[in-house]
């Protein structure tokens, strides 16, 4: 298994030491019928908020019942906040909160009787639940809209409550499928910073979405399923950084002072690649030092530096790699 | 709406027992079915039509003590099967077929509750309106031709209550798997209440017809199934040489492959599998 273009080793995929992961999967086999939906799947989720990517039919919606009981592996073993679902499934459901990602909510009652409701199943007692419920919709950011039947919301305000009812019983471990579906730019930035709310609170977030921007700007883990096996885990900063030095240079100049600088530049670092772009040069090197070097050689030559930054791929980038590479 | 400056906070109440989880459901459906005017419109109707009248006319009616025929009688009426079936149909039609509709399935069953309790929340509701109908109104209608009584034999009278009790509980346990499992298997409410009470009405008229054939046809319909049940709930003999093994097998027909059929669908549509 990868973590971030680097092999880690089996015991510790996540890279987090085990006493800090709130589930632990090693080698799990789920089989409907003739279909593999996981194969010998291997993962440890740390607390915090852990991106889950992977293609549709990758084995994320399979993984998400297993935890829940749901579904019982065939093979392997599971542990979830140290609890085994063949066991202490009821335990387990208590801890965590799960929002779908397709409409699921009772159109006929209202916000607020809908987070109640399900408050009181997760074990609320009743007198606990209704204060609770206007807590977590206060939190959401559903307003007076908390009375009105859901039936007249808006896709937006159906994420938040589809939230709302996932933390009402304030669980260790959240799943949210696809949280900011179809929600406008405002909407989504959001619903994002709530996630991060919730993650600084030391739970484990487990995202699942395709909208990978919104993964990158939040997710401190990220896991990569495919064809029902976890291809890459890590964290985020180890996934898109491309290694150790890695350089991302861009430049202007008169094309003879462009040369005499790449002529330099080749002396001293090496040149992964250059490519140029509406008059802007753009090159990857590896330097291990400061920038000051490259500053000084390029105001000797003549050329204008407009950026310096780490050679980073994006998390799109990533994912497709390591999704083609298991192709 | 906007955003909200209130941070995340923990709860750290106490939980109650799983095995009690499912009343939050059974609950949950009393309180939505009698905040619905066209169900209270209903009971209030049938009621009136099929007990009142009853009520009235019996315990006006001199009587030594409170016979079972009487009670039978009362309980065969076409009038009391024909609302409890509407009855039926109204009430079970959405219970599951809602949940599958708008994938509320998913998040009961993601909760601490076990997809047999939640049909169990999901049975219980349904039964305790429709006893609203079958089991409350006949219950008062032999309590009170037991407080009009001129004999002394109370004993007498107290076990007819009892076996009364039975009865109408038995009408709403004998009625209710079928509207849940027309209920399951659609995720149109008004497939499954039409369905439901469609049930009902074409086997009772196909029973009629094959019933030229052989007598024991007869059982095909529900309604002969259950005014041949409350004969023997009530120790009365079975008239019309009913078969006691066909009624068995009927009754047995009728009510559990009914059920394990809702919990097939719960396991289908909930868990995937």
């Amino acid at each position: 298994m990868k973590q971030g273009g680097a092999t880690v080793s089996d015991s510790d995929p996540s890279g987090v030491s085990e006493a800090e992961n709130t589930i632990i999967a090693t080698d799990i086999t789920v089989q409907y019928d003739s279909v593999v939906a996981l194969d010998h799947f291997s993962i440890n989720i740390p607390k915090g908020i852990v991106g889950l990517l992977g293609p549709n039919g990758a084995g994320k919606s399979t993984f998400i019942k297993t935890v829940l009981g749901l579904v019982l592996p065939q093979y392997g073993k599971i542990m979830i906040d140290g609890l085994d679902p063949r066991t202490d499934v009821m335990s387990i459901r208590d801890r965590v909160g799960y929002m779908p990602e397709h409409d699921c909510l009772i159109d006929s009652m209202s916000g607020v009787e809908m987070v109640a409701f399900f408050g009181r199943l997760s074990g609320m007692r009743k007198q606990d639940t209704i204060p609770r419920s206007h807590e977590v919709l206060d939190f959401v950011g559903l307003g007076e809209e908390r009375y009105r039947p859901i039936s007249t919301y808006s896709t937006g305000m159906k994420q938040r409550a589809k939230l709302a009812q996932a933390i009402v019983h304030d669980p260790e471990i959240l799943f949210l499928d696809e949280p900011t579906n179809g929600m406008d730019p405002l909407g989504r930035e959001e619903m994002l910073n709530l996630i991060g709310k919730i993650g600084a609170s030391n739970k484990s977030i487990l995202v699942s979405s395709h909208i990978l921007q919104d993964m990158e700007q939040i997710c401190q883990h990220v896991i990569i399923i495919n064809k029902g096996k976890a291809i890459i885990q890590g964290t985020m900063a180890a996934l898109l950084d491309q290694g150790e030095g890695r350089k991302r240079l861009k430049i202007r100049g008169t094309p003879d002072s462009i040369l005499k600088f790449m002529e330099h530049l080749r002396h001293k670092h090496e040149v992964i690649s250059t490519s140029e772009e509406y008059g802007e040069m753009t090159i990857v090197i590896i330097n291990r030092e400061g920038s000051g070097g490259i500053l000084k050689l390029a105001r000797d030559d003549g050329v204008q530096v407009r950026a310096y930054l780490p050679d980073r791929i994006t998390l799109e980038d990533a994912f497709i790699r390591s999704v083609k590479e298991v192709i | 709406m906007g955003l909200d400056l209130i941070g995340y906070k923990p709860w750290s109440g106490k939980r109650t027992e799983h095995n009690r989880r499912f009343l939050v459901i059974a609950d949950s459906i009393v309180k939505q079915k009698l905040s619905s005017k066209w169900l209270i419109g209903l009971l209030i109707l049938g009621t009136f039509l099929v007990h009142i009248i009853p009520i009235i006319l019996n315990s006006m009616r001199p009587h030594d003590v409170l016979e079972s025929s009487v009670m039978v009688d009362y309980m065969q009426s076409g009038l009391f099967y024909i609302f409890d079936i509407i009855l039926v149909s109204l009430v079970c039609s959405d219970l599951i077929a809602d949940d599958i509709r708008s994938n509320s399935i998913v998040l009961y069953l993601s909760r601490a509750l076990r997809p047999e309790r939640y049909l169990i929340g999901k049975w219980l509701g349904a039964m305790s309106i429709i006893c609203l109908f079958t089991l409350v109104p006949p219950l008062v209608l032999s309590i009170a031709i037991t407080a009009t009584q001129s004999g002394p034999d109370y004993v007498a009278s107290a076990a007819v209550i009892g076996q009364t009790f039975l009865a109408g509980l038995w009408t709403a346990l004998f009625l209710v798997p079928i509207g849940l499992m027309m209920s399951s298997l659609t995720n149109k409410k008004t497939y499954a209440g039409v369905g439901t009470f469609m049930f009902f009405f074409v086997l009772s008229i196909v029973a009629s017809i094959l019933s030229q054939m052989s007598n024991d046809w007869t059982l095909l319909s529900p309604e002969n199934v259950l005014n041949d049940t409350y004969q023997v709930l009530f120790g009365l003999t079975l008239t019309g040489g009913v078969n006691l093994v066909l009624l068995g097998i009927m009754v047995f027909v009728l009510t559990v492959p009914p059920i394990a059929l809702v919990y097939y669908r719960i396991m289908r549509k909930g868990v995937g599998k």
